[in-house]
């Protein structure tokens, strides 16, 4: 049976391989028939050990933003065999995540494409993956029998990224071209008929060669030469190239952005964050200078490789490195692991694209404007400016309650449909006896409710409250979603030329310094250090002392 | 406040009843889930009344630091600054003085404590509690009460108690003044340590001015006393108190403690122990409490409890997946709580159930031969459910009682 490509181009065709594009991914079933369709560029949510952080399972499924999921598989290695692979059914993945299989797609990695800490090195048959445990070798037999259990929608091949100390000699690039393309031969190869194991559908490939573009376009050329004899048995329905079995690209940005500032460190000695707390990319920026090096790259990896092929990009660093991308190349899936950093520490996004022409906002105070007069990308919810802010969160989207008031306010503002700006109470609620009833006769199921206030967040920040970053969580995902709905309308209507205009807007008004990260990031630490070190043996003090007698050990 | 009780038990004490409050009615006895810093521990308020829970508590102690009274007054109250539209209960902050702060000092005019903020000496008065609470709006509040550790011995239970009775005065006065009584129902707390006579003098002054309050608690317990005293002073604080209000046990929370209460009579508990307990991955289930980081449930495919309508279970979570995150990612934390809470609910609205249809006595037995089984039943609660006309251990010879507390509870990989 003959199904769908995975990702189809739509629009315009354009002139050349490379500019704003939009498209459209399908994941279908097995037998053809189609489970999910979304439109391209698109969010692609990060995952920790295999839940959206901050989000309980209904949280997830009011979150409309979420539809692609980036899976990274090491966590589950703690355990042999991985837990994954021992459930049952056709669509193991969703089952035991609580992912709706006709709404969520779920891409496999095995690493965690943000996780940019030292490792050791990888070897000519194993990957260095890290879990709880410590460092797990993963063969690429290992992957090819995890995935065939697992049955992702996509699955990236293993991919050999050196994250051992830069720089990396010319031979370590070399061999690592040699194992990745050997890796991505490895699960495409189909096994003996007698295993039940079949080809995973959807193979995507990391596009490797680090730094160096000759690198890269010597691995994209590997991927397209016609197939060597020896390899050639295992590969049937017969390919041709390598590339005849990848069905996109998959681009790591955080080992490049790492080797940008190793290298800009060399000469400017800023010291890393030495703090177990922080992750080594939390503190990557990006500017125009490093978006260049980065389309340079890109360039070089895909210059021999076919145009119709999804583009699936890692660990942007901000909103104007993802258009510039999506304005200089042409992507199509975006992590969007930094908005949801951003929730981690205290963020509330309040951005769009296309930039409103009016950034004032009479009942929601807008974002501050830095020094260079450009504005921030949202608050920082742990500032004591919003101690007294009783207004929703973003002021460039409106909250789903004044939205459908008899009166709306004039702004024609989009709507932010987030669970905190556009709350509703529950559909149903349990009831746990017959006269519960009686309880619930005079409330309404499924009203709108007012949007979450600013000093509430920031009352929660302070007091170290989860529920804190569960809002910011779907807050975020939600506007960066927007983000991207905004992207698709404004390449749809206007083509590469207004695109392109959007985007100088877009630079010209929001501040890519990104100094509200650096502000945000020191109050939680505070924060953090205040009432989250040593909280668990605090708190365990107080349990044994309330529980004398009936200690749960902890 | 109208208050009804629509069934008593045939045996027991235990009854049904429906408060009406200002944001809505509340079917009791129930479990109070305790938010104190305004959010039920990572969930959002919509979260919270999908489980069906729709009374909770706020902390004045805590809110009263941090956001503030003034913050508090300007959202509208903590209804509507923490998005939550049903009932709310607050304490009176005095029991967070004391616990929290070393340096508090009982006057009679009020405690005497360091302010958090500068050090300055800060006076917490009745008069100043309920002004707080009345800032804060919650549909119940309590009186400020001279909270003594529950072992404490000697004439200073009795000075706490009195100076009680008499701070409870000059609550009512100040609350009646306020003209917010209508909307804001006080409640009594009844102390007098662990020593019969003295409660009863309690019970005697506060019912007297039972025109005047809207509901009584008990407390100056929870405090680390021999469960066979507690459950004494859960009687006779019971037995004594009106018909026609309802009777609040403050801090209680495991399933045991809370079904022996209810059969003593009373109405309303809360505690932090579901949602906390939830947080280290203890999940609490009909059978006991289950250990989720344990390494038994790694590769386990059930759910936390099978048929249970939480959305953590109903959505088929598995141990499994709980044992993989919990303690490290705050989503799990997330689902166990939700969890938690809802057995909270389902065991006390299996109560309603049961007392509604008249087998409350059968409801108790069940839930102890599950729950306990044959690790054995707690002493004290054989001995406190006789008291009111049930037998637990009746037609079961082989039933071992543990003395003490002797709750069953997952203690390792062994277990």
């Amino acid at each position: 049976m003959a199904s769908r490509p995975l990702f189809t181009l739509t629009g315009s065709p354009l002139a050349g391989k490379y500019g704003p594009r939009t498209g459209r991914i399908d994941i279908d079933r097995q037998d053809g028939t189609s489970i999910l369709q979304t439109d391209t560029p698109a969010l692609l949510t990060a995952t920790s050990r295999g839940v959206v952080p901050h989000l309980s399972r209904d949280n997830v499924h009011l979150t409309k933003a979420i539809h692609h999921i980036q899976l990274p598989f090491e966590s589950f290695l703690d355990r042999n065999p991985p837990v994954l692979t021992l459930v049952e059914g056709t669509q193991p993945l969703h089952t035991f995540l609580g992912f709706d299989p006709n709404k969520h797609a779920i891409t496999l990695t095995l690493r965690d494409p943000s996780d940019g800490r030292k490792m050791p090195p990888n070897g000519n048959d194993f990957v260095s993956a890290h879990c709880t445990r410590g460092v797990r070798k993963v063969s690429p037999s290992a992957w090819k029998s995890y995935v065939s259990k697992c049955k992702p929608d996509l699955v990236v091949a293993l991919s050999d990224t050196p994250f051992t100390p830069a720089p990396h000699s010319q031979k370590r690039l070399t061999k690592s071209i040699e194992r990745s393309i050997a890796w991505l031969a490895d699960i495409l190869r189909v096994p003996l008929p007698d295993e039940a194991i079949t080809r995973p559908r959807n193979v995507l490939v990391h596009l490797a060669g680090g730094v160096e573009a000759e690198a890269r376009s010597e691995f994209a050329e590997r991927l397209t030469e016609p197939i060597e004899q020896r390899d050639a048995p295992g590969l049937s329905p017969p390919l041709n190239t390598l590339d005849d079995g990848v069905a996109g690209y998959v681009f790591d940005l955080q080992p490049l952005h790492a080797a940008f500032s190793a290298e800009a460190s060399r000469t400017n000695s800023s010291p890393s964050p030495a703090n177990e707390l922080l992750h080594s990319s939390d503190r990557q920026r990006s500017s125009p200078e490093t978006s260049i090096a980065l389309v340079e790259l890109l360039h070089a990896s895909l210059d021999p490789l076919p145009a119709d092929k999804p583009r699936i990009i890692n660990s942007p660093v901000s909103p104007h490195e993802i258009l510039r991308l999506v304005r200089d190349i042409g992507v199509d899936l975006i992590d969007g692991s930094w908005a949801q950093r951003a929730a981690d520490i205290g963020i509330a996004l309040d951005f769009r694209f296309p930039t409103p022409t009016d950034t004032s906002c009479a009942n929601a105070p807008v974002p501050r404007a830095r020094a260079n007069g450009k504005r921030d990308l949202g608050h920082n919810l742990f500032d004591a400016l919003y101690r007294h802010d009783r207004s929703r969160l973003a002021s460039c989207f409106l909250d789903g309650q004044s939205a459908s008031s008899a009166v709306p306010p004039p702004h024609g503002l989009p709507v932010c449909e987030c669970h905190a700006c556009s709350p509703r109470s529950p559909a149903s609620r349990i009831l746990h006896s017959s006269v519960d009833s009686q309880a619930w006769a005079d409330v309404r199921p499924y009203a709108l409710q007012p949007p979450v206030m600013r000093s509430y967040v920031h009352h929660l920040l302070h007091t170290h409250e989860m529920s804190s970053h569960a809002l910011l969580a779907m807050h975020n995902l939600t506007a960066l979603s927007r983000f991207f709905a905004g992207v698709r309308e404004v390449i749809a209507r206007g083509g590469q030329e207004e695109f392109e205009r959007e985007v100088e807007r877009f630079e010209t008004t929001y501040d890519e310094g990104m100094a509200l990260w650096d502000e945000a990031e020191r109050m939680w630490l505070e924060v953090e250090r205040a009432r989250g070190k040593g909280r668990l043996s605090r708190e365990r003090e107080k349990q044994a002392a309330s529980m004398i007698g009936t200690a749960v050990d902890l | 406040m109208q208050f009804e009780v629509l069934a008593k038990c045939h045996t027991t004490r235990a009854r049904v009843s429906r408060m009406r409050l200002a944001h809505g009615v509340t079917m009791l006895p129930t479990f109070m889930p305790v938010a104190t810093q305004a959010a039920i521990k990572g969930l959002t308020p919509q979260q919270v009344e999908a489980l069906g829970v729709n009374l909770i508590l706020n902390n004045t102690y805590h809110l009263n630091l941090r956001p503030g009274i003034e913050v508090l007054k300007e959202a509208g109250g903590a209804h509507k600054f923490q998005g939550w539209n049903h009932n709310l209960l607050t304490d009176s902050g005095g029991f967070q003085l004391v616990s929290l702060s070393k340096f508090t000092k009982i006057t009679e005019e009020g405690a005497l404590f360091a302010s958090p903020f500068d050090g300055e000496p800060t006076m917490l008065t009745p008069e100043e509690s309920i002004s707080i609470q009345h800032a804060i709006g919650a549909d119940i509040i309590m009186q400020l009460d001279d909270v003594v550790p529950s072992l404490t011995v000697g004439p200073r239970v009795e000075e706490a108690m009195w100076r009680t009775v008499r701070w409870l005065d000059r609550c009512i006065n100040f609350h009646q003044k306020s003209g917010r009584d209508d909307v804001q129902n006080l409640f009594a707390i009844v102390q007098g340590g662990l020593e019969p006579d003295l409660r009863d003098k309690c019970l005697d002054e506060m019912i007297t001015r039972k025109d005047r309050v809207a509901g009584y608690a008990i407390g100056g317990l929870s405090g680390g006393e021999e469960k066979d005293i507690f459950w004494r002073v859960i009687k006779q604080c019971a037995d004594s108190l009106p018909e026609d209000r309802p009777r609040y046990s403050m801090g209680i929370g495991f399933a045991e403690d809370l079904l022996v209460c209810v059969a003593l009579g009373v109405d309303m508990a809360d505690c932090v122990f579901p949602t906390r307990t939830a947080r280290f991955g203890v999940a609490l289930t009909r059978n006991g409490p289950l250990n989720l980081r344990l390494g038994k449930h790694a590769t386990d495919m059930r759910p936390i409890e099978e048929g249970c309508p939480c959305p953590t279970c109903s959505s088929g979570t598995t141990r499994a997946l709980l044992n993989h995150t919990a303690t490290l990612e705050t989503a799990a934390a997330h689902a166990i709580t939700q969890h938690n809470l809802v057995f909270q609910a389902r065991v006390m609205g299996g109560a309603r159930e049961a007392i509604m249809s008249g087998t409350f006595p059968q409801y108790l037995k069940d839930f102890f031969s599950n729950y306990f089984g044959d690790a054995g039943y707690p002493g004290w609660c054989v001995n406190a459910l006789k008291s009111v006309g049930v037998d637990l251990l009746e037609g079961r010879p082989d039933t071992k009682v543990i003395p003490g507390d002797g709750a069953k509870w997952e203690y390792s990989d062994a277990a």
